[in-house]
């Protein structure tokens, strides 16, 4: 009997146990008021998709009460670094707008891997779903794959009639992401941004050179051929290389060639559009000889072998690396913002501390990139998307415009959140002083009066001072008015320095043929690239071999691409 | 008497109930229901998510599945790269496979030689320690090793001492990936499968050796005719049991791979890794497809092997 009775103790446990794991059901409530004031209440789980509303349902009588969004490291105040702050004072703000309590729930993905990772979220859930995005970050080039596989509302209408239509001051970097039937599935609340190339200054002294006197290909190569012969550490022993990259070419993120633009050059290893007609760039004759420069390059050894697998983490670390007589003197890195981030990387490292912010100097484009694009390239910038539960009202994707990018650029209160963080964690207008790396060297004061805008130290290091959260207030397409500046003059000096020669990278192509087969050509791309470089092929191999085996497919794709 | 002798037993020799089915299980009824659970548990856990395997004859993009009948097959199978994945994982794995069986022989052998306790047990231990760190850590610490760069020790050491003049690319280089993947190998894994090798020689009988030295063996020949035929059934079933595992080849390689070598390291599971994660918008139906035809594979070799082991030592595997 007692044997019975245990075994109907465990059964009942374990059946219990089981019934609680299969019920995930903890999704988001909302809550829809419909036309005629009735009020219907929809409980979402992993079964069921949230199909309340109703086609009577105007759009301003929706309330989202919560709002998933997946982002990636773009936004920087992450868990670590006063997220749950920021997250607060954007529901109070939020809430307060719209006239109702919003609750907001960020799902922050692993940078490295995150089309990976939003392609899974969005095959294996459904709008309603617990953890499925109302809206999320996409590259330019993530945009262009899903935007015709119907996961993605169009928000063009909602775009035209925003309220912060009146302040937009750059209009041209959202119309050109619609398509050619005038569809906008993608927002961009700032323009791109891209790299420049940064040169270290204590290095160009030691081996007796000048940036300005930089200006063309041979002058550069001279450069990097000097940082790796030169001994410019100063050290007596070899060691240095001429220049470090995350890779030769990023050929699965366009731009593409930003990172080694010098080498580059005029090529474009991607479909792009060439005098208002689509080719395949990697099988020109311009590849050929970039690939060619960098095979110089690597046979040289001015280019750190570490480049063929370094990360950007990699690539940045090892330039600002406290042991310099295996660094390099030239890095080209994203402008801006970066250009503080990276002196004060070096800062940290203790690497040219006589030199203060002027470590660094960013070259100008060389003329082959002058004669060529025009200038370094500026991306096409990153969007915010709306999903759409395709129920034929757009009641419930409105309201997720309303609640996220309306009020992203409200130019006040939320925009400062999206732009500098949460008010008395990363940034304050109250009265302060604070030092930073106290008792060492490198201490430095901060003092601000009552009123005076400011950023704190960083949360989660508070040896430095906070940057900016996910927008950039340079980039941003419609201001702050609230008169919230970062004087940065470092910042402010990269963003200038960048806006004078930068152009607009060629629009990323999408097809159906090339959603199809990208990740593999992206794959063999690389592989050919890398071959060449290390000289196991020779350039023109390289293309021959890529045509041979996808010749039939590029030009398919390119054929697409000139239909549309 | 004959009677008795046609009654059948259970493995305990308890007679087997003839009574019906749905009465033995009333009766049993408390065990069954202990069962349940467990029943429960293996169905949810280990057979609900085989239900998967279906969209091998799907095509799945995002929320779009179209039944493709076999097309995700004949597309798998008219693929160089699949072909390549399929012929590397079957090289790599059985050549690993049989370097560091014989390795872990051939220091257990030398380990059991060693008469200083002190010795032997640190030696042991120094052996067994790779095994513990993650591959991830020993591809960082490889790859630092054995980089072109000027912080790669390997060539830089060599460099100095004058027996290189241009560093080696030891990780990008084809002819050089294998090598020094089964090094790694070695490293790594010899000290633990060392020990299934020791428990067999600490049961060797020390009377066959004392045989040996009336008969004038020398410590080699002891070694030849004693230790290594003693050691011999172990080695074919340690052999037998890791054979069925050849095609769950990943993480090892996954670390430490890179475009230039793809076509002697592309394993099969790296292949699926690929396709599955690394694609802006994967084909799961396809990548499913691919899984199926590996555990096919696998499931083949289970048999064969479990085969081979009723042959060889009288009992299966599984």
């Amino acid at each position: 009997m007692k044997k019975k009775v245990l075994s109907l103790l465990l059964s009942t446990a374990m059946v219990a146990s089981l019934a609680a794991c299969g019920s995930t059901d903890a999704g988001t409530t909302t809550t829809t008021t419909t036309g005629d004031n009735t009020t219907t209440e929809t409980q979402t789980s992993d079964s069921t998709t949230a199909t309340s509303t109703t086609d009577t349902a105007a759009a301003e009588d929706y309330v989202l009460e919560t709002l998933n969004i997946v982002v990636d490291g773009t936004v920087t105040a992450t868990v670590e670094s006063g997220q749950a702050e920021f997250v607060q004072q954007w529901e109070e703000a939020v809430s307060e707008k719209l006239g109702h309590p919003i609750k907001l729930n960020i799902n922050q993905l692993d940078h490295s891997d995150y089309s990976g990772t939003v392609s899974r979220l969005l095959t294996t859930g459904q709008p309603g779903d617990e953890g499925y995005p109302d809206a999320l970050i996409m590259s330019a080039t993530m945009l262009r794959q899903y935007q015709t596989t119907g996961l993605l509302w169009n928000m063009a209408d909602a775009y035209e009639n925003a309220e912060f239509q009146s302040r937009v001051t750059l209009p041209s970097v959202n119309e050109n992401m619609k398509t050619s039937d005038g569809a906008l599935y993608g927002f961009a609340p700032t323009y791109g941004n891209g790299c420049v190339t940064y040169v270290k200054q204590s290095w160009l002294d030691a081996v007796g050179m000048k940036a300005e006197d930089i200006k063309t290909f041979d002058d550069y190569y001279a450069m990097l051929k000097a940082f790796t012969e030169n001994d410019p550490d100063g050290n007596g022993s070899a060691g240095t290389y001429g220049v470090i990259a995350a890779g030769y070419g990023k050929l699965d993120e366009a731009p593409y060639i930003n990172y080694m633009p010098e080498f580059w050059q005029g090529a474009y290893p991607s479909f792009y559009q060439k005098d208002g007609v689509w080719v395949d760039g990697f099988t020109e004759q311009a590849t050929i000889d970039a690939l060619a420069r960098l095979a110089q390059g690597y046979a040289d050894g001015v280019i750190d072998p570490d480049t063929e697998d370094a990360g950007t983490k990699q690539a940045r670390e090892k330039f600002f690396s406290n042991d310099q007589s295996t660094s390099e003197g030239v890095f080209t890195y994203w402008a801006g913002t970066w250009l503080r981030t990276l002196t004060t990387n070096m800062e940290k490292q203790e690497v040219d501390n006589d030199l203060g912010d002027d470590r660094l100097v960013q070259l100008a484009p060389i003329q082959e990139i002058k004669d060529t694009w025009g200038g370094y390239l500026n991306r096409e910038a990153p969007v915010w998307v709306i999903t759409d539960d395709q129920d034929g009202n757009d009641s419930r994707e409105q309201a997720i415009f309303d609640a996220l990018l309306e009020t992203m650029l409200d130019g006040d209160r939320v925009q400062t959140l999206w732009t500098y963080g949460a008010e008395d964690v990363h940034w304050s207008t109250k009265a302060e002083s604070f030092k930073t790396n106290e008792g060492t060297e490198n201490e430095k004061s901060y003092e601000y009066a009552d009123g005076e805008f400011h950023l704190k130290q960083s949360p989660n290091d508070p040896n430095s001072l906070w940057k900016k959260n996910h927008l950039d207030a340079v980039l941003v397409i419609a201001p702050l008015t609230n008169g919230f500046v970062d004087n940065d003059e470092l910042v402010a000096e990269g963003n200038k320095f960048f806006t004078e020669n930068c152009v607009d990278a060629p629009a990323a192509a999408s097809c159906e043929t090339l959603t199809e087969v990208e990740a593999e050509l992206v794959e063999v791309k690389t592989t050919l690239m890398k071959q060449a470089v290390a000289g196991e092929i020779t350039p023109e191999e390289a293309v021959a071999q890529y045509v041979e085996a996808y010749g039939d497919v590029s030009e398919q794709i390119v054929s697409e691409l000139n239909a549309q | 008497m004959s009677k008795n002798q046609n009654v059948a037993t259970t493995s305990t020799g308890a007679p087997i109930n003839k009574k019906p089915l749905g009465t033995r299980i009333w009766n049993n009824r408390g065990y069954y229901l202990m069962f349940l659970p467990v029943l429960v548990f293996v169905i949810i856990i280990y057979y609900w998510p085989m239900l998967g395997v279906r969209y091998a004859f799907y095509e799945y993009k995002l929320r779009n599945i179209t039944w493709v009948g076999l097309k995700n097959f004949e597309t798998m199978f008219a693929k160089k790269e699949f072909w390549t994945a399929f012929s590397n994982t079957l090289q790599i794995s059985i050549t690993k496979l049989i370097i560091t069986t014989l390795t872990s022989v051939l220091v257990s052998v030398f380990l059991n030689e060693m008469h200083n306790m002190f010795a032997k047990k640190s030696l042991q231990t120094i052996i067994y320690l790779p095994h513990f760190m993650s591959w991830a850590v020993v591809a960082a610490i490889f790859q630092l090793f054995l980089s072109k760069s000027s912080t790669g020790f390997v060539n830089e050491t060599l460099k100095s001492w004058g027996i290189l003049s241009q560093s080696i690319d030891f990780l990008h280089t084809q002819s050089m990936w294998r090598p020094i993947f089964y090094l790694i190998n070695i490293w790594k894994e010899t000290g633990w499968g060392t020990v299934i090798f020791l428990a067999t020689l600490s049961g060797i009988n020390p009377e066959l050796y004392e045989a040996a030295d009336i008969d004038g063996a020398s410590r080699l020949q002891k070694i030849w005719y004693v230790t290594v035929p003693a050691l011999m059934n172990t080695v074919i079933i340690v052999l037998i049991l890791n054979l069925a595992k050849v095609l769950n080849l990943f993480e090892s390689v996954f670390v430490l791979y890179n475009n230039r070598v793809f076509d002697v390291s592309d394993v099969i599971s790296t292949y699926i890794y690929r396709q599955t994660f690394l694609t802006a918008i994967p084909d799961y139906g396809y990548t499913t497809a691919v899984g199926l035809f590996k555990s096919i594979v696998g499931c083949v070799l289970v048999l064969v092997c479990n085969y081979a082991s009723k042959k060889v030592r009288g009992r299966g595997i599984i």
